[in-house]
C-alpha cells in the first residue's frame, strides 16, 4: 500500500458517479420539438385534472408536456416573453390584453368552474345565501376576517373585482388580510381565523376534510370561473413549438376530452369539479 | 575530501530585512556539522534553504558540483532528508509514515518494506509500527521522524533542533542513538541546536551563526571551549567574555 | 402529532409497495443531488486548494466572494439560473430549462461555495510546518495535493457533506428551473411543496420522511468514512 488514497472504494465511487452523469446526458438533449412547455395555473394543476388529461395527450399525440404550474401572472407573463408554447389560464380579463396584442392566437373557451364563499359555520357576517356582492357588504359592514390570496392571480383579480362591484373600498380595512400564497394555504389561514374567504370550488373540495369552513354563497353569475387555451403566437416568438401547441389546443376542446373534463371529480367529490364549454 | 553542498554569495531577506548574508560556506562528505546561535539568528531559514525549500535571493548553492535551480529542485531535495522540531508526521501509522516517503521517493515496494523494518528497529519503535501517529508521545514520534529521514538513505541529513522538545531522558538516549548511527553511516549532516550539551555526543564541528552571518566555524573546544561562566550566561557570539564550558 | 404518525404509516407504506411515482421521484432526487455534489467537489476542492495555499494579489476578495457564495440563497440562484437558461436568454439555445440538467447545474452552483469554503478552512487549518516536511519529503507538486488533501481529509469530507445537505434540501432553485413537472423533474422537495398546497398533509409528510431517511443513510455513510479515515 504506497499511498492511502488510492483505494478500490475510490474507484468504485468514482466509477458510479460517471455513470450517472452520463445517465443524465440523454436526458438533457431530449429532442425539442417533442417537448410542449404548458403554462398553467397552480389551481388548475392542484386540482389534478391535468394529471388525468395529460396522459391522454401525450398518448395520442406523442407530445410531451412539461406543466409549469405558476401564478396567473408569471403564466400570462411567460406567454408574453415567448417562453411557454400554450397557456392554460382563467383570468379572461387579462387575457384580452394578450388576445388583442396577437401575443396569443387560437383562443378557445375551454371549461368553466366557479367560485364560491366560504366561511365559518357560525356565519357571524350572515352573508349565507346572498349574492356576491350582497355578501361582500355584509362582511364589509360587519367587520368580519377575509383572507384573500393577495398574489395577483386569477382567483385574486376575480375577488377583487367583485369587492369593486360591492362598492367596497378595502384600503385601511383591518379585518382584510392577504396571504400572499397559494389557494390551499389560503383556505387553511381561514380555516384558523374563522374567516371568510373566496375560492374555486374544486380546492375547497380538495382541502375540505382538513378546513372547518362552508359553503356559504354560491351560484351568482359573477363567480363563474373560466378557462381559455391558447397557443403563443409564432410569428412573434421564432422558438414555440407550433405544433405540439396547436394539438394541445385542438384536445383540449375535442369532444372526448370535453366529456372527461365533466366527468372530472364525480367519482370522488361525488360532483363535477369543471363543466366543458367548447363550442361543439 | 570531496565537496558535498558548497554555498556562495548567498542572501535572503524578508520584509526588507537580512535573513541570511552567507558569503561561503562549503559541507564536505561526512562532515557532521552543528550550527548554534542566537533565536532569530537565521538558523531554521539556513536550513531550509539548504534543502532547498526556501529559494535564497541571490547565491549559488551546489550539490556534488552541480548548481541547483529550477530544473533540478525536486531532484535535489529528494538526496536529502529534514527533521524538524516538531516531528510533523501524516495522520496514519508509523510504518506508513515511513514508507510514503519512499514510494514518493520511487522506491521500489520491496525495497520500502526492508528499510522500514530496519530502521523501526533500529530506533527502537518497530513494536509501535501499527499505531497511529497522533497516539504517539513526542519521543516516539520524534523516533518516527528520524527513522523516516534515515530510511531515506540521504546523501546529507539535516536536523532542526530535532531533540529540543524533548524530555531529558529521551533526549539523553536518542542522542547518544543518533551519535552511533552518524559514526557507523559517516552521513554528512548538518543540525541546528540551542543546547551546546547535545553537541558532543554527536560532532566536534561547530560553526556559529549570528544576525544571518557565519561568523565562527572550526572545532567544538576552539568555539566552545575558551570560556569559564555556565552555560546560561554565555554564549560564544559574546566576544571578549570567557567561561568553562559545563559539559554534562 | 396524528399527521406524523400517519405520514410514517404512509411512507413505509408507499415504500414498500414501490410505488412507481415515489421511487421515480427518490431516485431522481438522489440523481440530481448527487451529480450535482460531485460537480462541486470538482470544482469547490481545487479552488479551495489554491487559495488556501498561494497568495496574490485579490486573494482575500476571492476568498470573501466564496464565503459569501457559501451564505447566498439558493432561491436567488434558482432564478440566475433561470434567467440564463429561458429560451431568449444567454444559455437559451441549449434548451436546458425545465429539465433535470438545470436542476443539477443551479445545485451545482449552489453547492460549489459550499465545499470551496470548507476546503480552505481545511487546508488553512494544516499546520503549515507540515507542508514544509513534506516538500522535503521530495514529493511532486501533485503528490504533495495528494498528501495534503488526505492530511485534510476530515475537513474536507466535512466540506461535501455540507455541499451534499445544501443541495439535496433545497426547493426553491429546483422548483424555478426544473418546474416540479409530473415524471420528469419532480423531486423529494418539490413534490412536498406540491402536496402541501393540495392538502395532502399525509402525503407531504411520508415525502418529507423519505427525504430524511435518504438524507440520513447517504451522510452517515459519508461521516463513517470520514470518522474511519479519520483512525476513530
Amino acid at each position: 500500500m504506497n499511498k492511502p488514497f488510492y483505494r478500490i472504494q475510490s474507484i468504485v465511487v468514482c466509477t458510479a458517479l460517471i455513470l450517472m452523469l452520463a445517465v443524465n446526458a440523454p436526458l438533457a438533449s431530449a429532442v425539442e420539438s417533442k417537448d410542449v412547455i404548458l403554462s398553467t395555473t397552480t389551481s388548475t394543476v392542484d386540482s389534478g385534472l391535468l394529471d388525468d388529461l395529460i396522459p391522454l395527450f401525450e398518448k395520442k399525440t406523442g407530445f410531451r408536456v412539461k406543466t409549469i404550474a405558476v401564478g396567473t401572472g408569471q403564466a400570462l407573463a411567460m406567454g408574453e416573453k415567448g417562453e411557454a408554447d400554450v397557456l392554460l389560464v382563467h383570468a379572461p380579463a387579462s387575457e384580452k390584453k394578450l388576445v388583442d396584442t396577437g401575443v396569443v392566437i387560437n383562443y378557445q373557451l375551454v371549461m368553466h368552474n366557479d367560485f364560491i364563499i366560504v366561511g365559518p359555520v357560525a356565519d357571524p357576517a350572515k352573508i349565507k345565501g346572498k349574492t356576491a356582492a350582497d355578501a361582500y357588504k355584509a362582511i364589509d359592514t360587519s367587520g368580519a376576517i377575509f383572507v384573500s390570496r393577495g398574489d395577483d392571480s386569477g382567483t385574486h383579480k376575480k375577488e377583487l373585482s367583485l369587492w369593486k362591484d360591492a362598492n367596497v373600498v378595502l384600503t385601511g380595512k383591518p379585518w382584510y388580510q392577504e396571504s400572499g400564497q397559494g389557494m390551499g394555504a389560503t383556505l387553511l389561514m381561514a380555516s384558523e381565523k374563522a374567516g371568510y374567504t373566496m375560492t374555486d370550488r374544486a380546492t375547497y373540495l380538495a382541502h375540505k376534510a382538513n378546513v372547518k369552513l362552508e359553503i356559504l354563497s354560491e351560484g351568482d353569475k359573477p363567480l363563474l370561473n373560466i378557462y381559455h387555451v391558447m397557443q403563443v403566437n409564432p410569428e412573434k416568438f421564432s422558438k414555440v413549438n407550433t405544433a405540439g401547441a396547436k394539438a394541445f389546443v385542438e384536445f383540449m376542446i375535442a369532444p372526448e376530452t370535453q366529456k372527461a373534463i365533466g366527468e372530472f371529480g364525480k367519482d370522488k367529490y361525488g360532483a363535477s369539479l369543471f363543466f366543458p364549454d367548447a363550442v361543439k | 575530501m570531496s565537496v558535498k553542498l558548497s554555498v556562495k554569495n548567498l542572501k535572503l531577506m524578508r520584509s526588507g530585512r537580512d535573513i541570511l548574508d552567507i558569503e561561503e560556506f562549503i559541507l564536505n562528505r561526512g562532515d557532521v556539522l552543528a550550527i548554534v546561535g542566537p533565536n532569530g539568528a537565521g538558523k531554521s531559514s539556513l536550513l531550509q534553504v539548504l534543502s532547498f525549500l526556501i529559494e535564497p535571493d541571490t547565491g549559488i548553492i551546489m550539490l556534488d558540483g552541480e548548481t541547483v535551480g529550477n530544473g533540478n529542485r525536486l531532484a535535489a531535495r529528494r538526496k536529502l532528508a529534514m527533521v524538524f522540531q516538531e516531528s510533523l508526521l501524516l495522520d496514519t501509522t508509523v510504518q506508513k509514515n515511513i514508507e510514503i516517503p519512499l514510494r514518493i521517493r520511487g522506491v521500489s515496494r520491496q525495497e520500502t518494506a526492508t528499510r522500514a523494518q530496519e530502521w523501526m528497529h533500529r530506533l527502537g519503535i518497530n513494536c509501535l509500527s501499527e499505531q497511529r501517529a497522533r497516539n504517539l508521545s513526542g519521543g516516539e514520534s520524534q523516533r518516527t521522524s528520524i527513522a523516516r529521514a534515515l530510511a531515506m538513505k540521504p546523501e546529507i541529513l539535516l536536523m532542526d533542533e530535532p531533540f529540543s522538545a524533548l524530555d531529558y531522558p529521551t533526549r539523553k538516549s536518542l542522542l547518544s542513538e543518533m551519535g552511533d548511527i552518524l559514526h557507523t553511516s559517516g552521513m554528512t549532516t548538518v543540525f541546528v541546536t540551542h543546547d551546546f550539551s547535545e553537541i558532543p555526543a554527536l560532532t566536534h564541528q561547530v560553526a556559529v551563526l549570528y544576525n544571518g552571518r557565519l561568523i565562527k566555524r572550526g572545532d567544538i573546544q576552539e568555539i566552545l571551549g575558551e570560556s569559564a561562566v555556565s552555560v546560561k550566561s554565555w554564549a560564544p557570539w559574546d566576544d571578549g567574555a570567557g567561561s568553562d564550558f559545563l559539559m554534562q | 402529532m396524528n399527521v406524523f404518525l400517519d405520514g410514517f404509516q404512509s411512507a413505509f407504506n408507499l415504500l414498500i409497495s414501490m410505488d412507481p411515482d415515489v421511487l421515480a421521484i427518490t431516485w431522481r432526487t438522489i440523481h440530481v443531488s448527487t451529480v450535482a455534489t460531485f460537480i462541486s467537489i470538482l470544482i469547490g476542492i481545487p479552488i479551495g486548494t489554491v487559495l488556501a495555499l498561494t497568495r496574490f494579489k485579490g486573494r482575500g476578495f476571492l476568498v470573501s466572494l466564496i464565503n459569501f457564495g457559501m451564505g447566498l440563497p439558493p432561491v436567488v440562484v434558482g432564478l440566475a439560473t433561470w434567467l440564463m437558461l429561458t429560451r431568449y436568454g444567454p444559455l437559451g439555445m441549449l434548451g436546458l430549462l425545465y429539465t433535470p440538467t438545470a436542476m443539477i447545474l443551479a445545485q451545482a452552483v449552489i453547492a460549489s461555495p459550499i465545499v470551496a469554503g470548507f476546503s480552505i478552512a481545511a487546508i488553512q487549518s494544516l499546520n503549515p510546518k507540515l507542508l514544509l516536511q513534506i516538500q522535503s519529503l521530495g514529493a511532486t507538486r501533485f503528490q504533495y495535493l495528494m498528501l495534503l488533501l488526505w492530511e485534510a481529509r476530515l475537513g474536507i469530507l466535512s466540506a461535501i457533506i455540507a455541499g451534499f445537505g445544501g443541495v439535496i434540501s433545497e426547493v426553491g432553485a429546483s422548483m424555478m428551473v426544473g418546474g416540479n413537472i409530473r415524471g420528469y423533474t419532480r423531486v423529494l422537495t418539490t413534490a412536498t411543496v406540491l402536496e402541501v398546497s393540495k392538502g395532502k398533509f399525509e402525503l407531504a409528510t411520508a415525502l418529507s420522511i423519505i427525504l430524511l431517511m435518504l438524507t440520513f443513510i447517504i451522510v452517515s455513510l459519508l461521516s463513517y468514512l470520514q470518522q474511519r479515515k479519520a483512525g476513530h
